[in-house]
C-alpha cells in the first residue's frame, strides 16, 4: 500500500476567519484551483453530454437566440422602424456579431450563480474544491461561444466582411469581456444562493445595460449618451473584440486596458468572497 | 461470553502496545449554533459572511435570538485503524458533527485537526447525472470525492464489479432503482482508500448479501489502517464493527466508552423514556384491594436468592418476586395467582404489550396462605427478560374463580443489562446456554 508514501496533509478547522492568515489562505486558494482542474473537465463534460443527449435538435440550440433577436433587428432597420445610423460593416453581420458578445458576457455574468444553484445537492454533502463547479460552468460558456463562431464565420463570409491579422487577438478581449462578468456573477453568488432576488434582479438590469452598449447601434461620437455610453465598462471590451477582429485598429485602447486590470482586480476580489462566503452558505443549505 | 470478550480484550491490549499510532482526528470542544428561523437564518448567514470577510472575530459562545446549540463542547479523538460509533436519537447532531468533520461547515467554537484525506459516507451519489449512464457517472462520482483522472482509472474495475448492477451499468441512472443506484454510489466511494472514513447510516441500503460485502470491505479498510467513524441505528452494526462508542444527545455527548456499555445505555435511554420507576420494595396502597377482603398483598419487592432486595435486577440474574400478604383467615389449597409481566417500551404481539403470563393453577398449582403475614416467593432462574422497563400486574384469587381478593397493577422495575454484549435489537430475551464440542 502506499500509505507509507504518501504524505498526510494535516488540516485545522476553527471558527477564526481565514483573512486573519492571507499567506495560508492564497496558498489554499491555489491549491484547490490547481485540484479543480480535472474535476471541472469532467463536470463540463457530465452537462454537455447530458445537455444534448436529451435534445433532438441538440447544437442549434446555440445559434437560433442570436439569429432571431439579429432577425428581428434587420427587419426593422429597414423598415425604418428604428434608426440607429450607419455601422463600420453591413449591418445584419454587425448586430449577429455584437449580439453575440453581449450573451456571452450575460452568460458569463449568470454563470457563478446558475452553478451554485445546480451543485446544491453536491454543495451540501461532499467536501470538493468548489472552484471547480465556476470552471465548469465558464467552460460551457466558452462552449457555446464556440458554437456561435461557427455562426459569426458563416455570416461574415456571406456578408464579404474584410478580416485582418489581427482577428487572432480578438479572443484575448473576449476573454477580458467574460472575466468581467465572472468576476460580477461570482461576487453575487453567495448572495444569489441565500435570496432569490438576485437571480431575479440580474435580468433586470441587464436589459437596459444593453441598451447602454453599443450592441445594436454604432458607438454614437456625441452628446450626453455619449458619455453614458463610454462609462459602461462593458463598452470597451466589446468595441475592442469587435474592432480586432474587423478594422485591426483599437480605437479606444486606454479604456480597454484600464477595465481589463479593473476586471482582474475584481476576478481575484470575487473569487476570496465566493471561498470565504461558501462554508456559511452550506450551512444554510439542506442536505 | 467469556472467552470472547477475552479476545476483545487483547487484541486492544496488541494495539496500544504499538507506537507511534498516531492521533488521525482530534475533535476538540467543537460548537455549532443553527437558526429555525428561516428568514433570519438566511440574515444570520449574511451577518456571518460580512464579519468574515472584514477579518473579525464572530461571537460565537452565545446564542443570537431563535437560535440554538446543534453541537455544544464536543470532543473526541481518532487514532489510525481505530473504529467509533456515533449513535443517538435523530435529531442529536451526528450529522453535523460528520459534516464538520468533513469541512464543509466551519465549528462555530473549539477546533478540528485532521491528518491525511477524509471521505464521506454521508451521501450516495453525489454529483449523479441522471442522463448518463452508470460507467460515466462512476467518472464523476470518483472525481468529486478526489480522485485524479489515473486513480480513477486504476479503480475502474473493480468498482464496477463491487457494485453488481450487472448490465445495467450502461443504462442511464434515472433507469435504476434506488437501491443500485446506492450500491453504485457506495462502491465509487468505499474504493477512495481515504485516511478517515466517515459512514453515516448508509449501510442500511441494498440487499443482504450487498450489506455482508459492505461490512466486509469495511473490516479490510481496517486492517489497512483506515480510521472509521460509523453513525448507524443498529445497535448490532455499531457492535461489530467498532471498538469504541460516543453517544450524542441533543448535541452533547452523554457517554463515550467501549461500545457496548455505551450502546446499552442508549437503548436504555431510547426505550424507557418517559416511565419513571421506583427501585427496591413496593408498598400496595390500600384502593386496591376490595376493603373487607380476608386477603390483602402488603408489598411487592425482588429479592436475590439470599433474600436481599433488589434496587435492579439483572438479565441472568437468580430473582426472587416475593409478594407480601396478611391473611385474616387461613386458606388451605385455594389460592391462585395470576402474573402478568409488561414490556413498557411496547413488546407484544399485539398492541397487548403482555409478554409474560404465569397462571399456575392451570399448571396443577394451588397455594396455601397462614393466617397473619407470610410472603409467597416465585423464583426465577435465570431472569430471562432482557434490559428496560417492565410492569407487573398481580391478581391473588381463591377458588372457584372468579373470586378476586387482591389486585396489584402498579409495580414497575427495571431491568439492567448484563456483564456480557446482548443488543436489544437481535435479543428479545435472554436464553441460558452451554457450549461444547463432540468428536
Amino acid at each position: 500500500m502506499t500509505k507509507s508514501i504518501r504524505k498526510s496533509i494535516k488540516t485545522i478547522y476553527t471558527p477564526e476567519s481565514s483573512l486573519r492568515h492571507p499567506l495560508i489562505l492564497f496558498q489554499a486558494m491555489w491549491r484547490d484551483l490547481l485540484a479543480s482542474r480535472e474535476l471541472a473537465w469532467r463536470l463540463l463534460v457530465r452537462d454537455i453530454s447530458a445537455q444534448y443527449r436529451q435534445s433532438i435538435l441538440g447544437i442549434v440550440w446555440a445559434f437560433l437566440p442570436p439569429i432571431v433577436t439579429a432577425w428581428g433587428l434587420i427587419i426593422a432597420k429597414d423598415a425604418g422602424a428604428i434608426n440607429v445610423g450607419n455601422t463600420p460593416i453591413p449591418y445584419p453581420a454587425y448586430v449577429i456579431f455584437s449580439m453575440s458578445l453581449w450573451q456571452t458576457f450575460m452568460e458569463a455574468l449568470s454563470a457563478p450563480i446558475a452553478a451554485v444553484s445546480s451543485a446544491k445537492s453536491m454543495l451540501a454533502r461532499i467536501n470538493f474544491p468548489r472552484e471547480a463547479i465556476i470552471l465548469a460552468k465558464l467552460g460551457e460558456v466558452f462552449f457555446n461561444f464556440g458554437i456561435k463562431i461557427i455562426l459569426i464565420i458563416a455570416v461574415f463570409i456571406w456578408f464579404k466582411v474584410p478580416v485582418t491579422w489581427s482577428v487572432l487577438l480578438a479572443p484575448l478581449a473576449i476573454i477580458h469581456l467574460v472575466l468581467l462578468g465572472t468576476g460580477i456573477g461570482l461576487l453575487l453568488s453567495p448572495f444569489g444562493a441565500l435570496y432569490n432576488d438576485i437571480a431575479k434582479i440580474i435580468p433586470l438590469i441587464l436589459t437596459p445595460w444593453l441598451l447602454i452598449t453599443p450592441v445594436i447601434y454604432p458607438v454614437p461620437k456625441q452628446g450626453w449618451f455619449s458619455t453614458l455610453v463610454n462609462l459602461n465598462p462593458v463598452t470597451p471590451l466589446l468595441v475592442t473584440a469587435r474592432d480586432l477582429s474587423t478594422t485591426g485598429m483599437i480605437s479606444e485602447p486606454i479604456s480597454f486596458w484600464i477595465v481589463s486590470c479593473l476586471a482582474f482586480v475584481l476576478i481575484f476580489l470575487a473569487w476570496i468572497v465566493y471561498r470565504l462566503a461558501m462554508p456559511f452558505i452550506v450551512e444554510r443549505m439542506s442536505s | 461470553m467469556t472467552s470472547l470478550e477475552y479476545l476483545n480484550d487483547s487484541h486492544k491490549l496488541d494495539r496500544d502496545l504499538e507506537c507511534d499510532r498516531d492521533v488521525v482526528l482530534s475533535v476538540s470542544n467543537v460548537s455549532k449554533r443553527f437558526c429555525r428561523d428561516l428568514k433570519r437564518s438566511l440574515f444570520y448567514g449574511v451577518q456571518d459572511i460580512a464579519t468574515e470577510l472584514l477579518g473579525m472575530s464572530r461571537q460565537t459562545d452565545s446564542l443570537r435570538p431563535k437560535e440554538f446549540w446543534a453541537l455544544k463542547d464536543v470532543s473526541l479523538e481518532l487514532r489510525r485503524g481505530d473504529a467509533v460509533g456515533l449513535v443517538g436519537a435523530n435529531g442529536a447532531g451526528k450529522t453535523t458533527l460528520l459534516r464538520i468533520i468533513s469541512g464543509l461547515i466551519k465549528p462555530d467554537t473549539g477546533s478540528v485537526e485532521i491528518l491525511g484525506r477524509v471521505a464521506p459516507l454521508i451521501a450516495l451519489g453525489a454529483g449523479f447525472n441522471p442522463i448518463l449512464t452508470g460507467r460515466e457517472n462512476i467518472y464523476v462520482n470518483m472525481s468529486i470525492l478526489g480522485l485524479s483522472k489515473q486513480e480513477i482509472e486504476d479503480r475502474f474495475e473493480q468498482v464496477i464489479e463491487f457494485a453488481e448492477i450487472g448490465e445495467a451499468i450502461d443504462s442511464p441512472v434515472q433507469s435504476y432503482s434506488s437501491g443500485m443506484a446506492a450500491r453504485l454510489g457506495f462502491a465509487s466511494a468505499i474504493f477512495t482508500e481515504p485516511d478517515i472514513l466517515l459512514v453515516d447510516e448508509v449501510l442500511a441500503v441494498g440487499d443482504l448479501s450487498f450489506r455482508a460485502k459492505c461490512t466486509r470491505k469495511i473490516a479490510d479498510l481496517r486492517i489497512k489502517g483506515v480510521s472509521i467513524i460509523l453513525v448507524s441505528h443498529s445497535s448490532g452494526l455499531v457492535l461489530n464493527v467498532c471498538e469504541q462508542a460516543v453517544y450524542l444527545s441533543l448535541g452533547k455527548v452523554k457517554m463515550t466508552g467501549r461500545a457496548g456499555d455505551v450502546v446499552s445505555y442508549y437503548e436504555g435511554d431510547l426505550f424507557g423514556s418517559g416511565v419513571s420507576i421506583q427501585p427496591g420494595m413496593m408498598m400496595v396502597s390500600s384502593g386496591s384491594h376490595q376493603v373487607d377482603s380476608p386477603l390483602k398483598m402488603i408489598y411487592i419487592a425482588l429479592k436475590d436468592r439470599d433474600g436481599n432486595i433488589l434496587d435492579y435486577p439483572v438479565t441472568g440474574q437468580e430473582v426472587v418476586l416475593a409478594i407480601g400478604c396478611e391473611a385474616t383467615q387461613s386458606f388451605e389449597n385455594c389460592i391462585v395467582p395470576s402474573i402478568c409481566f409488561e414490556d413498557l417500551a411496547g413488546g407484544g404481539v399485539s398492541d397487548d404489550p403482555t409478554i409474560l403470563a404465569f397462571a399456575p393453577h392451570h399448571e396443577g398449582l394451588l397455594l396455601s396462605l397462614p393466617v397473619g403475614k407470610s410472603e409467597i416467593q416465585v423464583t426465577l432462574n435465570p431472569l430471562v427478560l432482557r434490559s428496560g422497563k417492565y410492569g407487573i400486574r398481580i391478581w391473588l384469587s381463591k377458588l372457584p374463580l372468579p373470586n378476586g381478593l387482591s389486585v396489584c397493577h402498579d409495580f414497575k422495575f427495571e431491568v439492567k443489562p448484563p456483564a456480557f454484549d446482548m443488543p436489544r435489537e437481535s435479543n428479545m430475551f435472554y436464553q441460558p446456554r452451554a457450549w461444547n464440542v463432540s468428536i
